[in-house]
């Protein structure tokens, strides 16, 4: 059995993303979150700290679009810089909880014995929190900032990588042919990267995938409570506290923040589940 | 003195612990128990016995892909039985394997050329030189060098045990233990490695331990060959010597269960009754008493050590 192998040439993939729904839309509005992120000087038509103070709370028109928040500053500007915020955060988290989550799910499946009792006891004990809950408590020690956000949504997020990761390896270790490299005297962290990694990772991807909605989410959580991102940073969270105040008489603040959160998480957990059909073969044959 | 041979293994045992790992349902299950052999420069020993009779057990403890509980495993005067990881990886090379399945001994994400040359990069040969005899076993398993850049799903059975088979010569080693190399395969590509590995072996004067629970196929490549039974070696003999005259009431049930083609050279067959019995609670005295036509009350009291009858070494107290 070959598991959990990407199959295929490159085009092959290509054509199966193409052929499912969900894994387009996903992509599409992945792709469109991720522009405006990365073109965020060209595409905010003012500055984002820029007060107007004959603009507070403006309706959308000219030239604000979507209208000013109660300091007259340009709310499209501010939802635009927003999504470097969130997808800043993301992609640190993601990074640190990828190399940790993975590193360490391997070491535990492959070595067992007390390593293995010590890593997976621990991610147990995190994981015997609810995500979210125990990530406001960790961010509520830290203090607030930006830092706080990444290191305690990474704390609570690599446990599930760790766990996947050393199911995933628990269920190759003995495959013939990672027997076969220790026979031919392939040493062990070679074994783990070359012969596992390659055969592991598209059911990480789909985890990785998935998870960017919940990592947007809950520091758009962590920001609304006021412990997570910091002014003047514009985080869509902050937004949407400052605009549920007004929400009766001025709602265009915290409802185009929200639009921006919906479309960002529905965005990756659409690619995500996209992904997860196309790359388990499993769950395709049904 | 004589040289001592290859591969000398003796009274290797292996157990495993089965059950519950706390309360009462811990028990030992000993896979392989007391199995001594030699194997030669240029030799192949055959092992044959049935299934869950300790064969692939006894493999990966030659190997040393499992460490043994006792005995003692030498190879090329050293021995290796307790060698650390890294002193392993040095004798690697000269020690390789190829496994039953040719569908899963395979990384589906590498290339042939990265499968195959795997020992000799971990061997420390550069790139292109590991390329170049890459290109050249495979020429010599009789795959052409193009196939070098596919991914084994693009082979059949046979030509992934042919890369297989590749990936353990490539490093020209002195010994390769064949695990069931060919079970997986058509009869027709059976004979096709068989043949390959002997022609290998007789250029390379490689040693081979060839495992398998097909008699016929232990026969066609064997000098020698083990039978073995619930872990336990129960003869070992030449190969014409075992075939012409078994000593070992067990051997003599193999041989005969062996289906015959020609009907008018079928005799009166008898068939072993009964099943192998749980290695977890072996029977006491012969392993095989509960199965054997000759048994006989000591049979069932005293277990049998191995002795030298004619040519071959046999585990009975009345041999045949």
């Amino acid at each position: 059995m070959s598991a959990f192998g990407l199959h295929g040439t490159r085009s092959d993939l290509w054509l199966r993303l193409r052929r499912n729904r969900n894994a387009c839309i996903g992509s599409v509005l992945v792709v469109l979150v991720v522009a405006v992120a990365v073109g965020a000087p060209w595409l905010a038509p003012f500055s984002h700290e820029n007060v107007d103070m004959l603009a507070v709370w403006a309706p959308p028109g000219d030239p604000h679009w979507l209208g000013a928040d109660g300091l007259g500053r340009d709310i499209l500007s501010r939802l635009v810089v927003g999504a470097q915020v969130s997808l800043l955060v993301a992609v640190s988290v993601l990074a640190i909880t990828l190399s940790v989550g993975i590193t360490l799910g391997m070491v535990a499946a492959w070595y067992g014995g007390w390593t293995e009792t010590v890593v997976m006891r621990t991610a147990d004990v995190i994981f015997a929190f609810p995500e979210l809950i125990f990530a406001i408590l960790i961010a509520a020690m830290l203090g607030p900032g930006t830092l706080t956000v990444i290191v305690s949504l990474s704390i609570v997020w690599w446990p599930g990588i760790a766990r996947l990761t050393r199911s995933l390896v628990l269920s190759l270790r003995h495959e013939l042919y990672v027997e076969a490299a220790i026979a031919c005297g392939t040493p062990t962290a070679r074994i783990l990267v070359r012969h596992l990694l390659p055969n592991i990772i598209a059911p990480i991807i789909v985890r990785a995938s998935v998870g960017v909605g919940f990592i947007v989410m809950a520091e758009a959580t962590l920001s609304f409570l006021g412990i997570g991102v910091q002014e003047p940073q514009p985080t869509w969270g902050g937004m949407i506290r400052d605009g549920l105040e007004v929400l009766r008489t001025d709602p265009w603040l915290a409802l185009s923040a929200s639009a921006a959160l919906a479309v960002t998480i529905v965005g990756f957990n659409l690619l995500g589940d996209g992904l997860r059909d196309i790359l388990d073969p499993r769950v395709r044959e049904r | 003195m004589a040289v001592e041979p290859l591969l000398v293994v003796e009274n290797l045992v292996k157990d495993f612990e089965v059950g519950a790992p706390w309360g009462g349902g811990r028990r030992t299950l000993r896979a392989v128990d007391g199995v001594s052999l030699t194997v030669d420069a240029g030799e192949t020993v055959g092992i044959v016995g049935e299934s869950g009779c300790g064969k692939t057990t006894l493999a990966r403890l030659l190997l040393r892909l499992a460490e043994p509980t006792a005995g003692s495993v030498r190879f090329d005067g050293r021995d290796i039985t307790h060698a650390t990881t890294a002193e392993l990886r040095a004798l690697r090379r000269q020690l390789q394997v190829v496994f039953q399945d040719p569908y899963s001994s395979l990384n589906p994400r590498m290339k042939v050329r990265d499968i195959v040359a795997e020992p000799l990069e971990n061997a420390g040969v550069a790139p292109a030189a590991a390329t170049a005899r890459v290109a050249e076993v495979l020429a010599t398993v009789g795959l052409p060098a193009e196939v070098m850049d596919r991914h084994p799903h693009a082979f059949s059975g046979g030509q992934r045990q042919r890369i297989g088979l590749a990936r353990a010569l490539a490093p020209r080693p002195r010994l390769v233990v064949c695990d069931e190399a060919v079970s997986a395969l058509d009869v027709s590509i059976q004979a096709q490695v068989l043949n390959l590995l002997r022609d290998v072996q007789d250029a390379l004067g490689l040693a081979i331990v060839f495992i398998s629970h097909n008699l016929a196929v232990v026969r066609h490549v064997s000098h020698r060959i083990v039978v073995m039974y619930l872990g336990q070696v129960m003869e070992l003999a030449p190969e014409p010597a075992l075939f012409s005259r078994p000593r070992h009431p067990y051997t003599r049930a193999l041989i005969e269960s062996v289906p015959e083609p020609d009907p008018r050279a079928r005799g009166r067959r008898r068939v072993l009754a009964g099943d192998i019995p749980s290695p977890i609670a072996p029977p006491p005295g012969c392993v095989f008493h509960p199965r054997c036509p000759r048994a006989e009350a000591r049979c069932r009291a005293e277990r049998p050590q191995p002795r030298v009858v004619g040519e071959a070494t046999v585990r009975c107290h009345f041999p045949l």
